[in-house]
């Protein structure tokens, strides 16, 4: 595999990074979300990378364009619920959340 | 024909909301139950015949022109299919009453027939994105399931669960990519091909870690198994019911497996892996549902520790811990849905899950009680019901593959599961009746009939063990067994 | 390729801005410009339909219910959020940059690979001919969200 790949996977970890940090130390329910978006675009770099790399660039289009297709049923589901369970904690702290424990 | 399994329950699921603005509640309950009958009896019928002669892979036709849909078809997958149908029919009828007070019946059925042709979707694919595609349709209807009463527990978990998944969705990804990266190619028969002329050890390691990650997640095995005991608990109970039942070993146990045994092909480190993997839920979640309080929580807990003897059975490798493994998955489907759906009917009955506030609840509600001594006792390994026979295929597996440690281990958590089993039969049916239960009436029709359907199934199929393992768990064993060669003969074209 | 770096750098940074700002409406244009750097960089690849795709629809669909989620959650006060977390956060990461660069220095050329085979066709034939079963998916997933959001937003009717 070229070095080109490695240096798009390269930047992709960073952003996959960047949204785990977030999912794991963001306290407020939007802010994980949008570490959820961030994760996603690690994803379709990665997959739209590899394609480029293996000179597939139609397959990875195609996947790439699925699971953005995915991610905002996703999106749409998490939001839903975001808004429901503002609507009982009046807040947006996910930190309200604890009714349950593990 | 066999897309059907697929393409029914998107139909009827798209006209659902339509049906259920002329009919509230009659016409969705009607078709959808009319749609997983069908299916049942489709998967119990016609299956068989079609892989007769070995695994196959068939071609969507649409008026004579071929469309590019094809579904993979072997033991293994009928008999995944045979059991999602199942469980969901009984599912389906017991929702007839329970249902009623949750209202938006239409909404809920159309969610459940997305999350089916999800599963279904997933068992018959035989391309690695594409089982990520459907493994994500059933998820996010079974988040919105989850959370359907949208009470603040419901929501809760929910949104935990949700959190989850979306790592695991990541892990699976990014492992996807890279095989594509290093094969070039998407279905189990190019990436099978492809890695066994690549000599690519670390790099398959690598993937495989990831995919145990964000598999292990979806089937709930430790340490990954953080989602199911708040999720599965504030679900109604019907979905309880399915995702303990069947969305966890679907997700999570099935396509661990095919693409283990039938891509990657299992190498000792990954039978080592799993094996332990398993191990350690078994004891692990056996030990944590002892000191729970709530029914659901303690059955949920018992969900993880039995998805464990799966995995467990599977790892071992030989024909006769992957039919026990097998077994055992079916016979979990079939007794651990049925004691959620009892989780429900006691729920309704006395608005609490709280075990230490029931008691005595037998002698009223005498037709849940003993369906649900059933199914604990089945799934806790007590002959001559199936769990039993199931436990003891994996136990024997362990023993011929001279595991000692682990069938010691098997042995002892299935006394653990026993006890605890026990505990809530005591503490919720048997004993001295709580006065304020002295009203409760047993649940209604639908919800028992659901009930005994499945508890007669754990006593059939352990009556009739052999046959059961005969025509259904050996085919599915075989097509494991048969290891790469299945991706590569049969569904290689 | 260094327009490329460069373009990944801005990608990577707006995230970073995204999750690091106090104003979540400032988040959500930082993703949006995220979403564009992104779409750039696709296109910059070969990748149109990826590239309009990841523009329209992160960048606008998405963006679009993100802001009105903001809208519509307007809590009393605003969330707490660690006050160690932006002095932590650039040290772990340009920790987390470093052993990047070197882990992937090392694999180069670890990763075994089948040589890529020339693709045929054009990008409707692999979308609508090969991969027509991630169609029926996309169909699925899409009904499954939708009715997601209609049973999470129904009205509560009056026996429940």
């Amino acid at each position: 595999m070229n070095s080109t790949w490695f240096v798009y996977l390269g930047f992709a970890a960073a952003l996959l990074v960047v949204g785990l940090y977030a999912l794991l130390t963001m306290k407020n329910m939007i802010k994980l979300f949008i570490g959820i978006e961030v994760i996603s675009k690690a994803i379709s770099l990665v997959l739209l990378s590899t394609g480029f790399a293996k000179k597939n660039i139609l397959l990875a289009q195609s996947l790439v364009i699925t699971f953005i297709v995915i991610e905002v049923s996703l999106v749409a589901t998490a939001l839903a619920l975001i808004i429901n369970i503002t609507r009982r904690t009046k807040s947006l702290d996910v930190r309200k959340l604890t009714k349950l424990r593990g | 024909m066999i897309f059907l399994f697929i393409g029914l329950p998107l139909v009827v699921a798209a006209l659902l909301p339509l049906i259920g603005k002329v009919s509230k509640k009659i016409a969705p309950d009607v078709l959808a139950n009319a749609v997983f009958l069908g299916l049942l009896v489709l998967a119990l019928t016609s299956g068989r015949q079609l892989i007769a002669s070995g695994p196959v892979l068939l071609r969507l036709d649409w008026l004579g022109e071929p469309v590019g849909i094809t579904a993979a078809v072997d033991g293994f997958s009928l008999f995944m299919l045979m059991a999602v149908s199942l469980v969901t029919l009984c599912v389906g009828l017991f929702s007839v009453d329970y249902m009623d007070h949750y209202g938006a019946k239409a909404n809920y059925y159309a969610l459940l027939l997305m999350m089916m042709a999800g599963m279904n979707g997933l068992l018959l694919s035989s391309d690695l994105f594409n089982v990520y595609v459907f493994l994500e349709v059933a998820a996010i209807a079974s988040y919105a399931l989850v959370a359907f009463g949208l009470e603040h527990d419901e929501l809760e978990a929910s949104f935990k669960y949700l959190m989850l998944s979306v790592i695991s969705s990541a892990a699976i990804l990014i492992s996807i990519a890279v095989i594509f990266g290093m094969t070039g190619g998407l279905s189990f028969s190019s990436v099978a091909l492809a890695l066994r002329d690549l000599e690519a050890g670390p790099a398959v390691g690598v993937c495989a870690a990831l995919f145990i990650m964000g598999f292990g997640l979806k089937a709930a095995l430790i340490p990954f198994h953080a989602w199911l005991p708040d999720a599965h608990p504030s679900a109604p109970a019907s979905i309880s019911a399915i995702l303990s039942g069947l969305l966890i070993k679907v997700s999570g146990v099935y396509a661990l497996a095919r693409i283990f045994f039938n891509v990657f092909g299992l190498t000792p480190a990954l039978s080592e892996i799993m094996m332990w993997l398993g191990a350690v839920s078994i004891v692990v979640a056996a030990l944590l549902a002892l000191g729970q309080r709530d029914m659901k929580r303690m059955l949920a807990y018992s969900s993880i520790s039995q998805v464990g003897y799966v995995v467990l059975g599977l790892g071992i490798g030989t024909p006769l811990g992957i039919a026990g493994g097998l077994f055992h998955l079916l016979n979990h489907a079939v007794g651990k849905g049925l004691l959620f759906l009892n989780s429900g009917s006691v729920q309704m009955a006395t608005g609490t899950r709280d075990l230490d506030e029931m008691g005595g609840l037998a002698k009223r509600m005498p037709v849940t009680a003993a369906t649900n001594l059933v199914g604990s006792l089945s799934i806790a390994g007590v002959p001559p019901l199936a769990g039993f026979w199931s436990k003891l295929l994996i136990i024997m597996g362990l023993v011929q593959a001279r595991h000692w440690p682990l069938a010691v281990i098997a042995v002892l958590a299935s006394v653990l599961t026993l006890w605890y089993y026990l505990l809530i039969q005591r503490k919720a049916f048997f004993g001295k009746l709580e006065a304020r239960w002295a009203n409760v009436k047993e649940a209604p029709f639908w919800m028992t009939a659901s009930t005994v359907i499945l508890a007669l199934l754990s006593i059939g199929l352990g009556l009739f063990f052999s046959a059961v393992i005969k025509t259904w768990v050996q085919p599915a064993s075989d097509a494991l067994t048969g290891g790469i060669r299945v991706a590569l003969a049969s569904w290689g074209f | 390729m260094t327009g490329q770096i460069l373009l990944l750098s801005g990608l990577v940074f707006f995230s970073i801005l995204a999750i690091l700002a106090k104003d979540l409406i400032r988040s959500a244009v930082s993703l949006a410009v995220a979403s564009l750097f992104l779409g750039i960089i696709f296109f910059r690849m070969g990748a149109p339909y990826a590239g309009v795709f990841e523009i329209s629809v992160v960048a606008g669909l998405i963006t679009v219910l993100f802001i009105l989620t903001i809208a519509l959650t307007k809590a009393d006060g605003d969330v707490r959020e660690s006050k160690l977390a932006p002095i932590i956060f650039p040290l772990v990461f340009i920790a987390f940059v470093v052993i990047d660069v070197l882990v992937m220095k090392s694999l180069l050329h670890k990763i075994p690979a089948v040589p890529g085979t020339a693709e045929s066709g054009s990008f409707g034939d692999v979308l609508w001919k090969q991969r027509t079963a991630d169609l029926v998916g996309q169909l699925a997933v899409i009904l499954a969200g939708v009715f997601s959001v209609l049973a999470l937003f129904r009205k509560r009717d009056k026996d429940e």
